[in-house]
């Protein structure tokens, strides 16, 4: 893999001879100059348009604040002593960390998988590729409702097969019971999201040298070997991303879970961007929401930073 | 535009979140200047392409009228109206007429100093020629009126199939809790489901079950806005709720509106709970069972008991901060005006129902096919509607109350029937935290 | 022989049970609206009808949504794209003080929950006055996309080995010169791939469209078609079906010519010259 670690500038080798060093130096601090030009658009964007509601997000969660005004009283850290000691704030903790955990495993595993088969020449390779990556093509609301269609207990197809095909007797609750709405969140998130997976994955491949085969193909490595010797390793930098990225999606996702379950069976489904969003529009409490939001922050944080401190050392 | 609420801390407050904007901001150009040109803006949530159709012929009729007026019709969403009003109230940037948002989102925004008291609208209108006490619901803490129902809604409504009736060999429509329970058992075969409720996580069940607490004598406040859960009345409600699971849908669990109607329309449940749209949808959707449905009042526990009409009274309000407030008022007397009026209510006929007099009387209201076709069922739903109450106003001795929105919002009388109802927890339990949680809510 | 074929039916009959929605969507949009609720469910359409279609596109504001959602996801996209792309070959190639610092930051932005970052945005944006444009939303959307780009980018940008450069720039091509001969061609799948998903995320977003946008000009399909067929009262499935299919269809016939330049041979014939 190309370099990645290191010193995060680079200096120069003190030990070089001297008239080396000047030229070095000049041409890598024109060269600086050029990477800064290069990242100031990003820099600019993230001030205008997202540091200001970050530190505005933060600047909220101190206050007791009716949220159609904006008005509201100054209260300090009270939000966040109030909602550490709510059990809502646990179980809903809870309930997040699980469907992350299970929608996420299951996006990689199939991704992959599907990522693999899509890059063999099967037939009509084009059209099967297209629709792969269809669920991740329609809106969370459409793909919500198809689902709940599908699901439905009365005209959905989903239970006419099982029934005529003698699984189950009577129709079965998708949504409505635990562990079943669980379940059907946590799958119904993985259909929508794995050809993201997919995608970047099949990209990757498409750059992996075919002499690394040839070459473990006359070291007589089988396919399986091949996969862990060759691919995976090939594959690691964009997985680390991908997973990275994805983590962070899912732990957030909203539009999915609230129109699927609502966060129901009462609050088997709840997860934490639930419970902003009823915080800050049912219960119009936007003090609150902003410190639910700022404390999800901090988690999926220590949750970054451990996993790219583990990544890295692993890298190395 | 500012308004007397925000001066003080809270307008250095809001100046700070604007300072900073302006600070980041690659050029901070001047709010729009849009005084002169009287554009309205005119939000609602209803938005199905019959209604719209009907909205924009009121439209370039009081356009007509009002030259150098736009209005200019924006649909909003049951789900979206919070947030997006909340946005537009904390920037200004407001419509200038919201229609058919529920009486208790009005009263709330109206304590919170957001609206324009309607008194002169609702004279525009015709006093008299409301229902007697259809605006008690919008009469606000300091005697002005938040604003008026554009129109009635009969939300629960028990509908019911009397050829399925016949079958089973029951004559009347049952009026208690035990005759519903015997009817619904007694149609409830051949793949068809005796009832249908919902149990969701969902508004729709907080809102069906507050009438079904009534319809066992019960209230959730007292006349003194405090909590009163804690009664026999609320028990009784659970264990009905509870015993009417099994003769409805497995997937009553997660039913809201759209497949509580559904499931009756499609003929899968004998009896439905909803509001008149169910004609229209039986009409177009299910022709054949459309001589066969009738509804009656929901029945209570007791026949001591009397009815209570759940109706959310679709309303009509406008901001304060609206740049055309006079504009505003004129164009939303307008939208009661007999030809526009009648073409909105009939775009769904039977689900909103006329407030006024006039409308319900005037030949030309009555001269729609399915209101034709269904009068006895029309006029009920009107009575019942008319003398209908909701959780922001339980009955006509309770003061408005306007945390009614998130007591809904906040989903805790939804919880407290599934905890009962399908985990099974015990109701002594479920229903002291319920009353806390509310509390904690009116406190809050 | 047989091991292909197998392996074909296998795959073939994953690639169906995914698409199933797909299918059934397309089949709930031509039944006629009896036919929808019939039990047991009719799993062809006994009744072809294309009405949902046609009251579409001639009753409703459909395709002033569908415009709307075109120029939104193509500006957003190739705003993002642009940005992520210089940002990402500054990231990876050039060294100087803070680099690995800032792009953490970027990703660190991307952790706060949208529908806290809705209301001080919807500010900012009336203060600039560009509340309820196309505009407004692509700002908006470019919160939530940049991050993604960058960090997809980024490990593209990581994958292609520096040798390639170094020797341009040992042929006397310039920094830039090299990044437009040889770091971009390398890219593209990586562009293409990025670009995609850009595309795809604010085609598909729901909650800042609902929000900050409330005017038929500027509403885009996802909230304009949700606004227009469901309320709480009633769920118009036929219609709604038929909204779905044309919605998703262009994206699907755009990636089957797009997917072209992503098979194989177009990435890696750098690596082998």
């Amino acid at each position: 893999m190309p370099k990645q670690v290191g010193p995060p500038d680079g200096q120069p080798d003190p030990e070089r001879h001297i008239m080396a060093m000047q030229k070095q130096t000049l041409l890598e601090r024109r060269y600086s100059m050029l990477g800064l030009l290069l990242i100031a658009p990003t820099v600019l964007v993230f001030c205008a348009v997202i540091v200001y509601p970050l530190i505005s997000a933060i600047y909220l969660s101190l206050f007791k604040i009716f949220t159609p005004t904006l008005e509201g009283t100054w209260v300090g850290l009270d939000n966040y002593r109030e909602l550490l000691t709510k059990g809502e704030f646990w179980t809903s903790l809870r309930t997040n960390l699980i469907w992350t955990v299970g929608t996420l495993s299951l996006q990689i595993i199939f991704g992959v998988g599907m990522a693999l088969v899509l890059h063999q020449n099967i037939w009509f390779r084009s059209l099967a590729r297209s629709l792969i990556l269809f669920p991740y093509f329609i809106s969370t609301v459409v793909a919500v409702l198809v689902w709940k269609w599908l699901f439905n207990d009365l005209y959905g197809i989903l239970n006419h097969f099982m029934m005529s095909a003698g699984l189950i007797e009577f129709p079965i609750d998708y949504l409505g019971t635990m562990p079943n709405a669980m379940i059907s969140v946590i799958l119904v998130g993985a259909w929508k999201y794995f050809p993201f997976v997919v995608i970047a994955v099949l990209a990757r491949l498409q750059s992996i040298p075919d002499q690394l085969y040839e070459a473990a193909r006359i070291d007589g490595a089988g396919p399986i070997a091949r996969f862990f010797d060759v691919t995976l390793p090939q594959l690691r930098e964009v997985l680390v991303v991908i997973i990275l990225l994805r983590a962070i999606w899912d732990f957030k996702e909203f539009d999915l879970i609230f129109l699927l379950t609502g966060g129901g069976p009462v609050t088997s489904t709840q997860t934490l961007p639930l419970v902003v969003y009823k915080e800050a529009f049912s219960l119009n409490q936007m003090g609150m929401a902003a410190a639910y939001a700022v404390i999800m922050m901090l988690i999926m944080l220590v949750f970054m930073l451990l996993y790219m401190r583990r990544t890295r050392t692993e890298g190395s | 535009m500012n308004k007397p609420s925000m001066i003080g801390k809270s307008i250095s407050r809001r100046g700070a979140l604007q300072g900073m904007a302006a600070a980041t901001a690659v050029a901070a150009i001047p709010m729009r200047a849009s005084a002169q040109d009287a554009t309205l803006r005119w939000w609602s949530p209803q938005g199905a392409p019959a209604q719209v159709a009907a909205y924009q012929a009121q439209i370039a009729e009081f356009e007509a009228a009002n030259p150098g007026i736009k209005v200019v019709f924006e649909t909003t969403s049951d789900e979206g109206y919070a947030p997006q009003l909340a946005a537009a109230f904390s920037s200004g940037e407001v419509p200038d007429i919201v229609t058919h948002l529920p009486s208790f989102a009005t009263q709330s925004y109206y304590a919170n100093g957001l609206l324009e008291p309607f008194n002169d609208v609702i004279e525009a209108i015709g006093v008299d020629d409301f229902y007697p006490g259809a605006n008690d619901v919008f009469k606000a803490a300091d005697g002005n009126y938040a604003g008026t129902g554009i129109g009635n809604s009969a939300a629960n409504m028990l509908w019911l199939r009397t050829d399925l009736m016949e079958e089973a060999g029951i004559a009347e429509a049952p009026t208690t809790w035990d005759e519903l329970r015997t009817a619904c058992q007694a149609m409830q075969k051949g793949g068809i489901y005796g009832a249908v409720l919902p149990y969701g996580r969902n508004s729709m069940t907080t809102l069906i079950f507050v009438g079904v607490i009534h319809q066992a004598g019960g209230q959730v406040f007292d006349t003194d806005l405090n909590v009163n859960l804690d009664t026999q009345a609320t028990r009784d409600a659970l264990e009905f709720y509870a015993s009417m699971r099994e003769l409805c849908p497995p997937g009553a669990t997660n039913y809201s509106w759209g497949e509580a109607i559904t499931a009756f329309v499609s003929g899968a449940t004998a009896t439905g709970i909803y509001t008149g749209r169910v004609l229209g949808n039986v009409n177009a959707q299910n022709p054949p069972i459309a001589d066969f449905i009738t509804c009656v009042t929901y029945p209570t526990k007791s026949a001591d008991i009397p009815t209570w009409t759940f109706n959310d009274f679709p309303s009509v309000f406008i901001p304060k901060q609206s740049r055309n407030i006079d504009a505003a008022k004129a164009f939303a007397a307008s939208l009661f005006n007999p030809p526009g009026y009648i073409q909105q209510l009939h775009a769904a006929p039977g689900h909103v129902l006329p407030v006024l007099k006039s409308i319900n009387n005037n030949p030309l209201y009555q001269a729609n096919e399915i209101i034709q076709k269904y009068p006895a069922e029309v006029e009920l739903m009107s009575q019942a509607a008319a003398g209908g109450f909701n959780l922001g106003y339980e009955s006509e001795n309770h003061p408005s109350n306007e945390k009614a929105g998130e007591v809904v919002g906040s989903g805790v009388i939804a919880d407290m029937v599934q905890r009962v109802v399908l985990n099974g927890e015990n109701p002594d339990q479920v229903i002291g935290e319920t009353t806390t949680a509310i509390e904690n809510i009116m406190n809050g | 022989m047989v091991r292909k074929i197998a392996f074909n039916l296998f795959a073939w009959s994953i690639v169906l049970v995914v698409a199933f929605p797909l299918f059934w969507m397309l089949v709930t949009s031509v039944k006629p609206q009896f036919e929808l609720f019939r039990r047991p469910p009719t799993v062809l359409p006994e009744t072809w009808t294309f009405e949902h279609y046609w009251k579409l596109l001639s009753e409703t504001n459909f395709l002033g949504y569908f415009w709307n959602s075109v120029i939104l996801s193509t500006t957003t996209t190739i705003v993002v794209v642009a940005i992520a792309t210089l940002g990402s070959y500054s990231l990876v190639r050039f060294r100087y003080r803070g680099r690995e610092s800032l792009a953490f930051l970027v990703l660190f932005t991307y952790l706060l929950p949208s529908v806290v970052l809705i209301l001080p945005l919807y500010l900012m944006l009336v203060q600039l006055g560009l509340s309820n444009t196309i505009t407004s939303l692509v700002i908006a959307y470019t919160t939530f996309a940049l991050p993604y780009a960058l960090w997809l980018l980024r490990s593209f940008m990581a994958g292609i080995p520096e040798d390639l450069e170094s020797a341009a720039l040992v042929d006397g091509a310039s920094r830039l010169g090299a990044f437009w001969d040889v770091i971009l061609p390398q890219l593209l799948p990586g562009i293409i791939s990025t670009a995609l998903f850009t595309f795809i995320l604010s085609w598909n977003e729901y909650l800042y469209a609902l929000v900050l946008v409330n005017s038929d000009e500027a509403r885009p399909l996802t909230t304009g078609v949700m606004n227009m067929l469901i309320s709480s009262f009633n769920i118009e499935w036929s219609l709604l079906m038929a909204a779905s299919v044309m919605m998703s269809v262009p994206l699907i016939v755009v990636f089957a010519f797009l997917q072209s330049y992503l098979t194989r041979g177009f990435g890696a014939g750098g690596v082998k010259g």
